[in-house]
């Protein structure tokens, strides 16, 4: 009786590779060993069917960004012929893992990558460049492997020195000195958050030293201020505790949030503890945070239009079909193991003065600040 | 139909997960045409999900005893990190950040079983507390930042078996040798309990052995072949063989020993084991011990697989595993479950998984068909229950009750059942069931 669990399995193992026997095993598998060799940049030297297969791997969908990110890579990405596969791991790095495996399997001849976190794909991104996959990053650094063609994303930095400026800005039109402010961080598991807040920090530290700003909590450390996962939720605990703390005699006068879900986090906090609203950043412009500002809520966002970002992925995907060389990237990154091409683009700082220009193309955020 | 029971030897019900297994397998490969049985995603699927198995092995024996352990998750992030770190920012040599890790595993453990087993906090609460504390230290320590690993971990989390010898073989030899030792092995306990059986005046006919053993060869050599033939440089995976190596020293301890016995008669009965002389606190102690290094073993292995060490690592971990537990045919009262099992149970989640994602369906709609599955299989067992009839898991204890009985058979062959480390299929044991004396402390409760 032992084995006869064993020799059931026997039997349905059997009739299955029965089943399978033009299916399963040796397909894809007689590379010849070249496209090993070389990871990475090989990739599609000669370029690959029009109509191939372009895995695309995002995060998550829990944001409005990566929300139009699935919707436009599958529309363009279509458009231009191939057959997308785009699938997101609800910010699960295993999740992740196995899409991209999966994805790989599927016979995609590119994946565009936006990682959950960026340093830990790197034995999952090997297979792919054995498979002879080109490897695209979107929207955030991958880091720790060699097996990555190209980086696409807004510059980071530049988006953090925006947010301090405009922070900044804001603050000068609203009356004199000294302001009273607080520092928010994204989440520390994307490699863009510590960006940001650099970026940010470069504008705001001088004026932090000459005592035009106050941090009144004294948290001005990324590590203090980072928000855990990109976490409203957190965000808005956080800024309960420092209105509670530190503010229960003051006015807080502005906030550097590095992202719209964020700031609006922490002008419900604000809100609830009767402050008046201070002026808060953000990021993304989400639709929430239009109308926020449409209101005169939220004092800005910057717009990294993820129409931009996918166009600029799509354009690279389509030279590597056609086996052409990649257009001269704008910068390098470290990433740990090697110098990557980065082609970075130019986020738009929003507020309620420029709004309806920057979104003149945009119906549907143009109704939003009308209505 | 008589000749079908001869061979499989009774009743077809009890391997109603290890049917839906192969079943999903195959009709997986038939949907996806013939991507699910390859043998890179077989290899992927081994690999990337060696870490919820090796904590459903831990977790098994947590809940046999009738406790939970919702700590597996940060602990194993926690472990990861500590690894990642003195390996990284302090510079030690790989191996001494490994030894690092699984002790400060095992001292976790420690410090778990210490609350439950000498001051008597549940289980659920000290984990809930434990899932915390770890939780925060990761972020703590790591400072909230992503912390590379060195190459060497690499090879245990994802990496393959050398290749060597003659190429007229076409497949990876390493594994070819683990597959021949594996049919060798079956093939000589097959004879071994055949002549045990005629030793003992059963009736054992030639062709039944014979049949048995040429299925059992079919399938040792499909599956070899099929981890086998890959991409040259890739073989059975090494976390495979490391969590197979885990699963045959599991299934021994918890099935052959006396301390599995204890496992099984604590979670059945606490007082009549106690009663019975079972040291209930040690038992206690030791099981959470060994699911906190269990956890420790799984850390590492995934931050070997993602080449860095994460804040948010280990997250809902151990739902994964409690899920594959339970699936496998565990009582959430404690007292029954099977480390073969659960490993059944992880990999009809692993394979269900793979599969959707093969057919391109989203994590959102996968979770949802992952919660049904989990619902359904054990309403399974519920609804076999209430109907009079034995549960799947009723069959496994009778059978066992009657051979127990009648032969003794199974202690005086320690070694029968246990799986040959290359049969990387699910290869559930008719005798894995919990002794008779638990079974009639339960009757008596």
């Amino acid at each position: 009786m032992k084995f006869r669990t064993a020799s059931v399995l026997v039997t349905a193992l059997a009739a299955s590779l029965a089943l399978t026997a033009c299916g399963g095993g040796r397909e894809g598998t007689t590379d010849d060993g070249a496209s090993q060799m070389a990871s990475g940049s090989a990739a599609a030297a000669e370029g690959f069917a029009p109509d191939a297969t372009i895995g695309v791997a995002l995060p998550w969908l829990g944001t409005q960004n990566w929300k139009e990110a699935e919707v436009m890579f599958t529309e363009q990405l279509t458009e231009a012929g191939f057959s997308p596969l785009v699938q997101a791991a609800d910010n699960k790095v295993p999740q992740q893992q196995q899409q991209i495996e999966a994805m790989i399997e599927q016979g995609a001849k590119a994946i565009v990558v936006g990682p959950v976190d960026g340093t830990q794909l790197g034995s999952v991104l090997d297979k792919a460049a054995d498979a002879g996959v080109a490897v695209i990053g979107y929207d955030r650094l991958i880091e720790n492997t060699d097996a990555v063609d190209a980086i696409v994303q807004f510059g980071s930095v530049r988006t953090g020195e925006l947010q301090g400026q405009s922070l900044l800005d804001g603050l000068e039109a609203s009356g004199e000195g000294p302001y009273n402010i607080e520092l928010f961080g994204g989440g520390p598991a994307d490699p863009n958050a510590p960006n940001f807040f650099t970026g940010a920090m470069s504008v705001l530290q001088p004026k932090i030293d000459d005592g035009t700003l106050v941090v009144v909590s004294g948290q001005t450390d990324f590590t203090q201020v980072a928000t855990q996962d990109w976490d409203n939720s957190k965000a808005q605990a956080r800024m309960d505790s420092l209105l509670s703390g530190f503010y229960a005699d003051k006015q807080i006068d502005g906030v550097l949030s590095p992202n719209d879900g964020i700031a609006r986090a922490i002008l419900t906090s604000s809100e609830q503890a009767g402050q008046d609203l201070p002026i808060v950043t953000g990021l993304d412009a989400e639709n929430e945070s239009i109308v926020s500002i449409a209101a005169g809520e939220q004092y800005s966002t910057v717009a990294k239009p993820t129409q931009d970002l996918v166009a600029k992925t799509v354009e690279l995907i389509q030279a590597l079909q056609k086996g052409e060389d990649l257009p001269a990237a704008d910068e390098t990154a470290d990433n740990g193991v090697k110098e990557v091409d980065v082609y970075a683009l130019s986020p738009v700082v929003v507020t309620l003065d420029n709004a309806a220009e920057v979104f003149a193309d945009d119906p549907d955020r143009l109704a939003l600040l009308e209505g | 139909m008589k000749t079908i029971k001869q061979i499989f030897g009774g009743n077809l019900q009890q391997y109603t997960m290890v049917l839906a297994l192969a079943l999903l397998a195959i009709i997986f490969n038939v949907v996806s045409d013939g991507r699910m049985l390859t043998s890179s995603n077989i290899q992927n699927l081994i690999s990337g999900n060696a870490y919820v198995l090796i904590l459903a092995i831990g977790m098994v024996m947590v809940i046999v005893i009738g406790q939970i352990d919702l700590s597996v998750g940060s602990v194993a992030g926690f472990v990861g990190m500590v690894v990642a770190i003195t390996c990284t920012n302090y510079g030690w040599p790989w191996w001494l950040g490994l030894l690092t890790g699984l002790a400060t595993g095992a001292l976790i453990g420690a410090w778990h079983g210490f609350w439950l087993a000498k001051i008597g906090i549940p289980g659920f609460i000290t984990t809930l507390a434990g899932m915390m504390i770890f939780r925060g230290l990761v972020i703590w320590i790591s400072k909230s930042i992503s912390v590379p690993v060195p190459d060497q971990f690499q090879v245990l989390g994802a990496g393959y078996l050398p290749e060597w010898g003659p190429a007229w073989t076409g497949m990876n030899n390493s594994t070819l040798l683990l597959g021949i030792l594996a049919g060798g092995w079956f093939v000589a306990s097959q004879l071994r309990h055949r002549s045990h059986a005629l030793a003992r005046g059963v009736e054992s006919p030639l062709w039944v052995a014979l049949v048995r053993i040429a299925l059992i060869l079919a399938v040792v050599g499909y599956v070899t072949w099929l981890f086998g033939s890959g991409r040259p440089g890739t073989s059975f995976p090494i976390p495979g063989l490391i969590l197979v190596a885990l699963v045959v020293i599991y299934h021994v301890i918890t099935q052959r020993t006396r301390f599995g016995r204890h496992i099984y008669a604590v979670g059945g009965n606490k007082a009549a084991a106690a009663l019975s002389g079972v040291n209930t606190a040690r038992t206690y102690f030791l099981v959470m011990l060994n699911m906190s290094f269990l956890a420790a073993v799984a850390g590492i292995l995934f931050v070997g697989r993602a080449t860095a060490a994460g804040p948010s690592d280990g997250t809902m971990w151990e739902l994964d595993a409690i899920a594959a537990v339970f699936i496998g045919g565990a009582a959430v009262s404690g007292g029954i479950g099977t480390v073969v099992g659960s490993m059944v149970g992880g990999l009809v989640m692993a394979v269900l998984n793979s599969g959707l994602m093969l057919m391109g369906v989203g994590a959102d709609q996968t979770q949802v068909i992952k919660g049904l599955v989990l619902l359904a299989a054990v309403a399974f067992d519920v609804y076999n229950k209430q109907q009079g009839r034995p549960s799947i898991l009723g069959h496994l204890m009778r059978s066992f009750g009657r051979d127990a009985t009648s032969t003794k058979a199974a202690d005086r062959e320690p070694q029968e059942s246990v799986e040959v480390p290359a049969a990387t299929g699910p290869v559930v044991d008719a005798a894995d069931t919990m002794p008779e004396t638990v079974e009639a402390a339960r009757r008596e409760s």
